[in-house]
């Protein structure tokens, strides 16, 4: 019995030094991190980039659309709508396009339209900030427009696809 | 008069202001050990956060809630703030920076900081909440125990110098800070680990677990009193941490520099250490701090007592 109570008491002292050496432990883990790297992202001031595959909003380079109509087969939602007409330019029929409009409301941002585009003039590009101020803004985009985004977010710039 | 007119308004303004600047520093020193930034907007890196803070806690609803003891919950916030400004009556913050040299100082805080338990109590029991009334109770039960290894490691140094007055035992440390002997130094950490859970700081905060009680004894406060809780708190512990510099670590003494600045110095390096420490340790159990208190330090405190003037005696 006296014996036992003797382990007990050292392993208690064990215990103890060991408590104290994790506490320590724990101290130099926070201590190195106090000079680790941030890891906040000052958020309007800074951005933080979208990664190669990011899917934003619906944006199209209009010189190189050849009127396939493929994106708008495919769009799940029915999202696009795009029209055209015949004209004449130095004797040759051309297709023109008279509108072509995206619904933000209905799109679902599945970027089937970015895949089966046969020139890649339709894409989804890295806006995340899309929220407007009143419900009309977001109906009926002109994908035409180099503007289109310009009510979203100031700082939109028409940019092709890298 | 006009003197003392003075030196209350210094230390009035010296409680508030440091008050600020340690909520402020406090949430920078978390920021920075878990990676983040912390407060960025308000001033050059959040200097003024602190001023936003107490503008909008002074312009926020004062919110009696129904049920409440009221004297008894008007009271609390006073009987927390105010004897911590008392007690930096004696504090001797540079080579003739103080108010008044009190004959008993050690004696003198360490009296002004218990009283600090009577308001936590009174704002547990007045809120009628039983959260509150938890937390209160814990934060009795913690700090009389604490109180005991407190002062038992400052009698060592008080049997040392032979004086109870501050300024007597900075003067004592003119050639050697007391940390340097080492039945000493074993009192500096006893007072350490028994300052935290005096102020009731992580990993010693239970009378204000967040998770268990929702914040203890100032759930109820709304506004301007529940500030002055905040303040009669970093005033406590900036107090707790002026009372080490001052006990062990030489006080104002030191070279090239003028001496308040060394206090400050050293008073705000154990404050970091401290913070340090609750921005890294887990709170302990009730039971656990508890049988801490007085199965662990009271009887090391005692030991170190013992040995320090058995050495003092012979040596």
């Amino acid at each position: 019995m006296h014996k036992r109570a003797g382990m007990g008491m050292l392993r208690k002292i064990k215990v103890f030094y060991l408590n104290v050496k994790s506490l320590l432990v724990g101290m130099k883990v926070t201590f190195k991190n106090m000079f680790a790297p941030r890891v906040t992202l000052q958020y309007p001031q800074e951005k933080q980039p979208m990664k190669e595959n990011f899917r934003g909003m619906v944006d199209l380079i209009p010189e190189d659309c050849v009127i396939c109509y493929q994106c708008i087969r495919i769009c799940p939602t029915a999202a696009l709508d795009l029209g055209h007409k015949q004209i004449i330019v130095d004797e040759k029929k051309k297709n023109e396009i008279t509108k072509f409009t995206f619904n933000t409301e209905l799109c679902c941002f599945c970027g089937l339209c970015e895949e089966i585009c046969p020139t890649e003039a339709i894409f989804l590009n890295k806006m995340y900030e899309v929220a407007a101020f009143r419900h009309e803004d977001l109906l009926k985009i002109d994908l035409m427009d180099a503007q289109k985004y310009k009510h979203l977010d100031k700082n939109y710039i028409f940019k092709k696809k890298e | 008069m006009k003197t003392l007119i003075l030196q209350g308004l210094a230390v009035l303004g010296f409680v508030f202001f440091s008050a600020m600047f340690l909520v402020w520093w406090e949430r920078k020193v978390s920021a920075l050990i878990q990676n983040r930034v912390g407060p960025m907007v308000v001033g050059w890196h959040g200097t003024l956060q602190t001023v936003a803070d107490s503008v909008k806690l002074l312009l926020k609803e004062n919110i009696v809630p129904s049920g409440v003891d009221k004297l008894i919950w008007w009271l609390a916030p006073f009987f927390v703030v105010v004897p911590p400004v008392m007690a930096f009556v004696t504090l001797p913050f540079g080579k003739s920076m103080i108010v008044r040299d009190l004959n008993v100082g050690v004696l003198y805080v360490a009296s002004m900081t218990a009283i600090c338990v009577l308001g936590i109590f009174m704002a547990g029991w007045g809120s009628s909440n039983k959260y509150s009334l938890l937390g209160g109770m814990r934060a009795a039960a913690q700090i009389i125990s604490y109180e005991i290894p407190l002062l038992l490691s400052s009698v060592l140094v008080v049997m040392e110098t032979g004086t109870l007055s501050l300024q007597g035992i900075v003067e004592a440390q003119a050639h050697g800070w007391f940390i340097l002997k080492p039945h000493l130094a074993i009192a500096f950490l006893i007072y350490l680990i028994a300052a935290t859970a005096e102020v009731n700081r992580c990993p010693f905060d239970i009378p204000e677990a967040e998770s268990e009680l929702g914040a203890g004894y100032h759930t109820e406060y709304t506004g301007m009193k529940f500030a002055m809780f905040f303040v009669g708190e970093y005033t406590s512990f900036f107090i707790v941490a002026a009372m080490a510099t001052t006990l062990f670590l030489g006080g104002w003494q030191g070279p090239f520099l003028p001496s308040f600045v060394w206090f400050l110095i050293k008073t705000y390096g154990i404050i970091f250490v401290l913070m340090w420490v609750r921005w890294t340790l887990p709170r302990v159990r009730m039971d656990q701090m508890m049988s801490f208190a007085w199965k662990v330090l009271t009887p090391i405190s005692l030991a170190n007592l013992l040995i320090g003037g058995w050495f003092m005696v012979n040596a």
